[in-house]
């Protein structure tokens, strides 16, 4: 099992020096120190830096949440719209404009929670977006309840006791959706994202791009760096993305194996 | 040649044909030059043996709304058609089969029912069409013959609509069907020569464009796509549906598209996102779907992002009443959703205005960046009226976007705070204008800021859109005399064609009393509604919800309390309950 790459805070350094800043909108972000979206924001722009496109030609729509306000902080057209709809919304964004490129964004509560009857159209229509899921399996802007992919037993301030209920595996529902692009990803590796997520955003259909990030202030005990880190690790080489049963099996047999899970139709 | 104004009904259990003849009416009818308004009732459930009803109003004048007494019944089964003796006129006729395929117990015989007065055509609907066609299908066109010789209507008309209906089905189906007409048409006037009516007396052809027949969600549609219309994103409800189904067919072929969404929230979201994108996109829905909406739409007023929003209401909160009329709506369009969000509501009166005002309704909502609902209910949607075919104005399907200047020397803020309230709008895709939108308060630039001053500025901005889109709005017409009026009768979305047809029916009465009608539901025009009541002594204010929900919007603007009539049967209001309230409020008697 390889280690996972380099701290954090090493790897935002080296891309602030990069020209990836010039997709930061240059309002700072509100996110708390330390918070895994700072990761994640950086291999979003890596992508797009990458992949040579123009700012005005990106839009990013997103629900609410900490995650919901990544547009303010992305030099893009952003559309922050209201709690869990930034799929339909984005769907709409990009039947009407194809020539964009659409990125949706959200937390776990945004996108399972309330929007969670959203993904499986998108899967199913497969229409050319790439969602990204910051998955942090708590609710951060609300101050820190539990959100369905909590773990059984977590405790938070509406749930003293832990929660009962059995947290939902995201990468294995947007599979069995038939999304026809899955990637599990890990914020600390914002160099894998930016790679992964510019494949997604090449791939001609649904891209979905289920991120583990870590909510420093309010989860001091299930996704925290420590955890996040010694339990992530790249999937085995020789799993082979256009098998889907291939697939299934990896998502069920491991939780935390990040990489290119699963892609129809070759590399877009 | 005295006015032709009659009301003939069909009526049957599903399966027997009953919308088909309605419908076969209505076209022979209208092809012959007369006016007609007609309107369907159906059971709700697909696989119910309901009663099916069709009514059509025809006559030689336009009419906006339907009387619930009926001058002719046309009976495809008795049992069903006992629930219509009720609401026959004096010198009424009826169309029955007297030997109908199941035999009818003596309790639910027509013939046993009727008053004397009523005139009795039984004819062996199921026998004669065996014997033209060969099977007991065609009886609804049998009785359709009836009808047409007793009233001596040429029966060429009813072959052509015939061939219209049929023609897609085949030569021989056409001529089965003329065949069962011809039948019934033969033996009414062998057997009938005595009893044949006064004949329907047709106008002489006009030149002109043709009459077509209409309903107000076709018209909707049609409008939609004259003005424009590139994307519709819908999730099926009665009676909302038809518009969806019908823009599938055609928005493709003008190179638009239309998706069926996962739910109303998903719709109206993918409709924001296409016109956020910068292009013209609608959905359209019934109560329970609005009332899903209604978070994304308070989105769309604050992100200052247009949206076109059918709401074809139904009756009753929740599911309420899926095929039934009410337009109990207006307290949700307006306020429906969190803060004080201003949109603009606009409500067609008929079928014509549900084209024209669907149009409007995009370039309003372009203008000045806002959701328009369009406020529509089932009489009003699910109705056929004969109309010339509508046709869109110049600026019609104009872009209507206000995009910023290019020369601009300041930095773009797109939601500056201007006089109009209209900020310059920049399009995805546009370089050098990238900003974010948030349904969160924010300032001019877009970001969040939840300050005291900005807040009142912002939410200031948003309704000053609203003082400036009254300019563009449709402004009340009047039917009133000039001067004092001892009443005032005010009527907005279809029940406006009832309060029409009674203030004309107390004028012709020489009672000194007027009309108004309110198209532009929010925001209205204080002033001229003002001054309209200010003319009248007393107000009334008729409209089919319990609250009144439009005299609660505009009651105080006449100085006495306003006289509310309300009606929630499910049916539209006759023109009748208006005109005698009306008497009753002026004292008059009803003679
Ligand atoms: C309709 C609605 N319900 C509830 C809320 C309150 N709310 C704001 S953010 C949020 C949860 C966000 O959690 P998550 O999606 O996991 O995002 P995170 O903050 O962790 O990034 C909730 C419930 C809301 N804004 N709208
Ligand atoms: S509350 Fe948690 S998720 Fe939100 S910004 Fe802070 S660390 Fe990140």
């Amino acid at each position: 099992m390889k280690t996972p790459g380099p701290v954090l805070a090493e790897q935002i350094r080296r891309i602030e020096d990069s020209k990836l800043f010039s997709f930061r909108s240059g309002q700072l972000p509100t996110w708390c120190p330390g918070c895994g979206y700072f990761g994640i924001h950086a291999g979003i722009n890596a992508a797009l830096w990458q992949l040579g496109i123009p700012h005005h030609k990106v839009v990013v729509v997103s629900g609410i949440g900490c995650a919901g306000r990544y547009p303010f902080f992305s030099n893009t057209y952003g559309l922050h719209t209201t709690h869990g709809r930034s799929l339909p919304v984005a769907t709409g964004v990009k039947l009407a404009n194809p020539e964009l490129t659409v990125l949706a964004v959200g937390g776990d509560g945004d996108g399972l929670g309330i929007g969670g009857g959203h993904l499986p159209h998108a899967s199913r229509k497969d229409v050319n977006i790439s969602y990204v899921l910051f998955d942090n399996s708590i609710y951060g802007l609300t101050k820190g309840q539990p959100s369905p992919s909590s773990p059984t037993g977590f405790k938070t301030k509406v749930s003293p006791s832990g929660t009962t209920e059995r947290p939902l595996n995201a990468t294995l529902m947007a599979l069995s959706y038939g999304a026809s692009f899955v990637a599990r990803l890990f914020a600390g590796e914002p160099g894998r994202i930016g790679e992964i997520m510019a494949q997604g955003i090449r791939h001609p259909g649904f891209s979905f791009l289920h991120v583990y990030t870590s909510c420093v202030t309010f989860d001091k005990e299930y996704k925290t760096w420590d955890h996040l880190k010694e339990w992530v690790h790249p999937i085995p080489e020789g799993h082979d993305p256009s098998n889907f049963r291939a697939a299934m099996n990896l998502v069920l047999d491991d939780d935390f194996a990040t990489g290119l899970v699963y892609q129809r139709g070759g590399n877009g | 040649m005295s006015k032709l104004d009659i009301t003939v009904e069909v009526c049957g259990m599903a399966g027997d044909g009953t919308i088909a003849a309605g419908g076969l009416i209505n076209e022979g009818m209208s092809r012959g030059g007369l006016s007609v308004l007609a309107f369907d009732s159906y059971p709700a459930e697909i696989r119910g043996f309901g009663r099916c009803v069709t009514r059509s109003r025809i006559g030689h004048e336009r009419r906006t709304a339907l009387e619930e007494h009926t001058h002719v019944l046309i009976s495809l089964n008795d049992e069903q058609s006992l629930s219509r003796v009720p609401f026959l006129t004096d010198l009424s006729a009826v169309f029955f089969d007297n030997r109908p395929p199941a035999p009818v117990p003596e309790e639910s015989s027509l013939a046993a029912h009727v008053e004397p007065t009523t005139a009795l055509f039984g004819m062996p609907f199921s026998d004669l069409a065996a014997q033209a066609a060969g099977s007991d299908r065609g009886r609804n066109l049998v009785a359709l013959g009836g009808f047409a010789a007793v009233f001596q209507v040429p029966s060429e008309l009813f072959q052509q609509a015939i061939v219209k209906k049929f023609k897609s089905k085949g030569q021989k189906v056409v001529e089965s069907n003329v065949r069962c007409f011809q039948a019934g048409y033969a033996y009414a006037q062998e057997r009938f020569s005595e009893r044949l009516r006064d004949p329907i007396s047709f106008p002489p052809r006009k030149e002109g464009p043709d009459i077509v027949m209409l309903s107000g969600n076709t018209a909707i549609a049609e409008g939609a796509l004259d003005a424009g219309l590139h994307l519709y994103f819908g999730y099926p409800i009665t009676p909302a549906t038809p518009i969806m189904e019908y823009l599938a067919k055609k928005l493709p072929e003008r190179g638009g598209r239309l998706m069926q969404m996962e739910d109303e929230i998903a719709s109206i979201g993918a409709v924001l996102g296409g016109f956020f994108a910068g292009k013209r996109s609608m959905t359209a829905t019934s109560g329970p779907g609005f009332a899903l909406m209604t978070e994304l739409i308070t989105h769309g007023v604050m992100s200052e992002t247009p949206a076109v929003i059918v709401d074809a209401q139904r009756g009753g909160p929740a599911t309420g009443l899926p095929t039934k009329t009410e337009q109990s709506d207006l307290h949700a369009a307006v306020f429906g959703g969190p803060g004080d969000s201003a949109r603009i509501v606009i409500a067609p009166t008929d079928v014509l205005e549900c084209y024209h005002l669907t149009m409007k309704s995009f370039q309003l909502a372009e203008k000045y960046q806002i959701p328009v609902i369009v406020l529509t209910d089932f009489f009003l949607d699910n109705r056929v009226e004969s109309v010339p075919p509508p046709v869109a104005g110049d600026g019609d399907g104009k872009d209507m976007t206000v995009y910023p200047d290019p020369d601009a020397k300041e930095p773009y803020r797109r939601f500056k705070i201007t006089e109009s309230g209209v900020s310059p709008r920049a399009l995805p895709g546009m370089e050098g204008y990238i900003f974010t939108a948030t349904g969160l308060e924010h300032t001019e630039k877009g970001l969040p800021d939840y300050t005291p001053e900005n807040h009142s500025k912002m939410t200031e901005k948003r309704y000053r859109k609203l003082r400036s889109a009254l300019e563009d709005l449709p402004s009340p017409v009047e039917q009133a005399p000039v001067g004092r009026m001892d009443l005032g009768v005010v009527g907005w979305g279809s029940n406006f064609g009832s309060v029409h047809e009674a203030v004309n029916r107390a004028c012709e009465r020489g009672l000194k009393v007027g009309a108004l009608k309110l198209t532009s539901i929010y925001p209205y025009h204080e002033d001229a509604i003002r001054d309209f009541m200010s003319r009248c002594d007393e107000v009334l204010i008729a409209e089919l919800n319990f609250e009144g929900q439009l005299a609660n919007l505009i009651g105080h603007l006449h100085r006495k309390e306003v006289i509310r009539l309300n009606r929630v049967t499910g049916l539209p209001m006759p023109p009748s309950v208006i005109y005698k309230k009306i008497l009753e409020i002026l004292g008059e008697t009803d003679s």
